[in-house]
């Protein structure tokens, strides 16, 4: 089985690299605005406790993606639009950047915050910085304004696929769906 | 010639002179929260975080010659906690953690002292955090130089045990049972 992209069409190791990490980047925004409201008790810091182990396990997955998008040809886009492809190649830039640079804004605090990150209970992440409460409430600034952040990328990056696939009718969208077969 | 006779004949005369003369051979020492460490390392959400109490004061009487005439009290002061987070240290006054508000302080009181090696001693002490008091044993390294000491020893204990940690913050999962307390202290003589 061909694992790697071609030309036209995304392998499966790619398309499993982006569903999964759309479903846990989802599961991530849900878990952050749930602990955010929950009162103080040990439901909440279970929830906070998931959101790093998560968060982590995001941070190693785009690192793991971009490797392997260095490693292999990306499809050509479908577009012909200059404009749009510029906007389309800035934006996938920016997704990449906010997978790496959220989940650090999220480890970042958590040392400042002396609350060390443990990832699903198996090992424990060494501290970026000295506890630093004023270091810590911009660095909650920074998570929160990137949270919405991201919310405004994805959101342009699934209006930007159902645009292909609903007025260009191309195949956009459907080329990166998990049992459609690239041509 | 050190017989067995003179040691005995020495000791006759000597001890009681020096009881006579100062009812404890035991120093007093110094040692204030400038020159020393009180810390604290919990486990939260399964990674450790530290801390420590940053006002404590500390009463000591001490002497590797006079171990039995030996006795140090440390009164910490609770509210000095700082665990490098506003939010943890506030919640640890609370009524469910130490309950500052009752019970300000923690009371670590000597009972006995024996020597374990040298250099090395072991203290056994009452531990008092909120209502209950409990014996712990600590082990500790022991350097003195003129008069300069330097003691440091650590203790593992429960927060159960001490009922840190009410209702629902009894459940150790989230935040461990084990807390491990650190002594540090340089004293002078004096």
């Amino acid at each position: 089985m061909a694992l790697r992209s071609t030309q036209t069409g995304f392998g499966p190791v790619t398309k499993g690299f982006h569903w999964v990490m759309a479903i846990l980047i989802v599961l991530m925004f849900a878990i952050g605005w749930y602990m955010d409201l929950l009162p103080l008790g040990l439901e909440k810091l279970a929830w906070i406790s998931r959101h790093k182990s998560i968060g982590i396990l995001i941070l190693f997955l785009a690192i793991m993606r971009i490797i392997w998008r260095i490693s292999e040809q990306t499809p050509m886009p479908v577009s012909r639009n200059r404009w749009e492809i510029a906007v389309a190649k800035l934006a996938h830039l920016a997704l990449y950047g906010v997978l790496i640079v959220m989940p650090l804004t999220g480890w970042l605090m958590s040392s400042a915050a002396n609350f060390s990150v443990s990832v699903f209970g198996l090992f424990t992440l060494p501290d970026m910085v000295a506890p630093d409460p004023a270091l810590f409430e911009t660095l909650r600034t920074v998570h929160w304004a990137l949270s919405w952040g991201i919310v405004g990328l994805v959101g342009l990056h699934v209006a930007a696929a159902l645009k292909h696939h609903v007025i260009n009718r191309d195949v956009t969208l459907r080329r990166m769906l998990p049992m459609v077969k690239g041509k | 010639m050190d017989t067995g006779l003179g040691k005995l004949v020495r000791a006759a005369v000597i001890v009681p002179a020096l009881t006579l003369s100062f009812p404890a051979i035991a120093d007093t020492w110094t040692a204030t929260p400038d020159d020393g460490d009180i810390e604290f390392t919990g486990k939260q959400l399964g990674a450790s975080f530290e801390g420590e109490f940053e006002s404590f004061n500390a009463d000591i009487v001490f002497s590797p010659d006079d171990l039995a005439g030996s006795k140090v009290v440390v009164v910490i002061d609770i509210a000095s906690a700082d665990s490098g987070n506003p939010e943890r240290d506030t919640q640890m006054l609370t009524a469910d953690w130490f309950d500052v508000e009752q019970w300000p302080t923690a009371r670590f009181e000597t009972k006995s002292f024996r020597e374990i090696g040298p250099n090395q001693y072991e203290t056994v002490a009452d531990l008092t955090i909120r209502d209950v008091t409990r014996e712990v044993v600590l082990p500790f390294r022991l350097e003195i130089d003129g008069n300069d000491a330097d003691a440091e020893g650590t203790v593992v204990i429960k927060r159960s045990d001490f009922g840190v940690g009410q209702g629902e913050w009894s459940d150790t999962s989230q935040i461990g049972d084990e807390v491990t307390i650190r002594i540090d202290l340089e004293a002078t003589r004096g």
